[in-house]
């Protein structure tokens, strides 16, 4: 059974803009799934979807098979999260903070809490309040992962912390693959910690999810294609590739991203348009992102 | 050995370790019968998913260079077998046309291009003695 099934999600805000427009897509045992899109993409939605925290208007999630909004106390259970935002009481010292999720959570392991806030260096005596951004999100990440979960989900926790913090939230994620087995979605804007982690890509884009695919099928089997601008070679014939999945226009060249190893991405320019001076490459991740934001209505 | 991926390179991150197993190997770094770290500690050592360096051992396994013995570990493979003739050749001569493109672009002739890998060749065997 899957860790997490979307299913047709469908949620607007903003008087009948539909944010997530019919999103479908798992997340296998085991797996690690980066969740890309622009701010504004509907991540956060999503995530928040899954943790029951906001009801969809279509379609349907379920988590181990269980209906976030019908079993809370189960799913949560069997769940990690750590947001953007802080959401751990602010009058509570580290320690109350920890005791509580103890009392939580049947299967907290006070040994990897331990291990965790001596290597975080928390002192657990202060109150959250009192925290920097980056301590409280340590604080969040021990919460998270030391009931062990089934499924830890991340909404941007790096975002605004130093390169050592982000590492040590990666190592730590790591440790849980490593020693749970737990499977990930994970949100970011750090296309190298999203390389480092993920197995998976999934892209929302206008609503809906635009890419879903390995994250080395991705980068092997994608490439970027740079065309010289010429008379009489418009973007739509570009577009109107079967391969292709954006085009954007850069100065006096298209940039077109394409479902085809670079070398089949020359030869298909060459074969169906002509175009003989294209140099097409390999794309990395951060490229990919810049290229489908942009190059896509 | 020591491993190092960087995440942003044109080189997926599993592909980045195949590459530098195989040219440790190749360099006479690592010794056939020389285990390599589990999955789990490379994953943790280089802080990469653990399913990353699993795919990394696959794609080295099938190549013939390391083999994995149930309970045991990953090791590298006594004799790699010749690997598919036409392949191996392929994949060379790949590097000899990107090697050529090079020389050409920096404007050295052939003939240096061959000192250059004797010269190559010269430290490989060092490597492998020391």
């Amino acid at each position: 059974m899957n860790a997490l099934d979307f299913e047709g999600i469908r949620r607007a805000y903003r008087k009948g803009r539909d944010v997530l427009d019919g999103v479908t897509f798992s997340v296998a045992p085991g797996q690690v799934v980066g969740l890309l899109g622009k701010n504004g993409a509907g991540k956060t939605t999503l995530i928040r979807i899954a943790m029951g925290m906001i009801e969809p208007q279509g379609g349907q999630v379920r988590l181990f098979g269980l209906d976030p909004r019908q079993d809370p106390i189960e799913v949560k259970r069997r769940v990690g999260y750590v947001s953007e935002e802080q959401i751990l009481p602010p009058f509570l010292s580290i320690r109350d903070a920890f005791d509580l999720h103890r009392r939580l959570f049947p299967t907290w392991d006070a040994d990897l809490a331990r291990d965790l806030s001596e290597g975080f260096e928390l002192p657990l005596g202060s109150r959250i309040r009192t925290l920097s951004k980056g301590q409280a999100r340590r604080v969040a990440l021990v919460c998270a992962v030391a009931h062990r979960p089934e499924l830890l989900l991340l909404d941007e926790p790096a975002s605004g912390l130093d390169p050592a913090a982000r590492r040590e939230f990666l190592e730590t994620s790591i440790r849980l693959l490593n020693e749970t087995g737990s499977s990930i979605l994970f949100s970011s804007h750090y296309m190298t910690d999203v390389e480092r982690m993920a197995d998976r890509i999934v892209m929302i884009h206008g609503g809906k999810v635009l890419v879903d695919r390995g994250l080395d099928d991705l980068r092997e089997r994608f490439s970027l294609a740079i065309v010289p601008r010429t008379p009489g070679l418009a973007g739509d014939r570009i577009r109107s590739l079967a391969a292709c999945v954006s085009v954007r226009e850069r100065g006096d060249a298209f940039h077109a991203v394409l479902r085809l190893e670079p070398g089949e991405a020359r030869a298909s320019l060459a074969r169906e348009l002509g175009v003989v001076e294209a140099a097409c490459k390999a794309i990395a991740l951060e490229d990919l992102f810049v290229e489908l934001a942009g190059g896509r209505p | 050995m020591l491993l190092h991926v960087n995440a942003g390179d044109e080189l997926p991150i599993y592909r980045q370790i195949v590459r530098q197993v195989a040219d440790s190997i190749a360099g006479g770094r690592i010794k056939p019968g020389d285990q390599l770290p589990s999955h789990r500690d490379l994953a943790a050592q280089l802080v990469i998913a653990p399913l990353t360096v699993k795919k990394a051992y696959d794609e080295l396994e099938r190549e013939g260079l390391i083999e994995t013995q149930r309970g045991r570990g990953t090791f590298v493979r006594e004799r790699p077998p010749a690997t598919v003739a036409a392949e191996s050749r392929e994949r060379l001569r790949e590097a000899a046309r990107r090697l050529l493109t090079q020389a050409a672009l920096c404007g050295v002739p052939f003939e240096d291009v061959v000192r250059v890998l004797e010269e190559a060749k010269e430290k490989t065997t060092e490597r492998t003695d020391s």
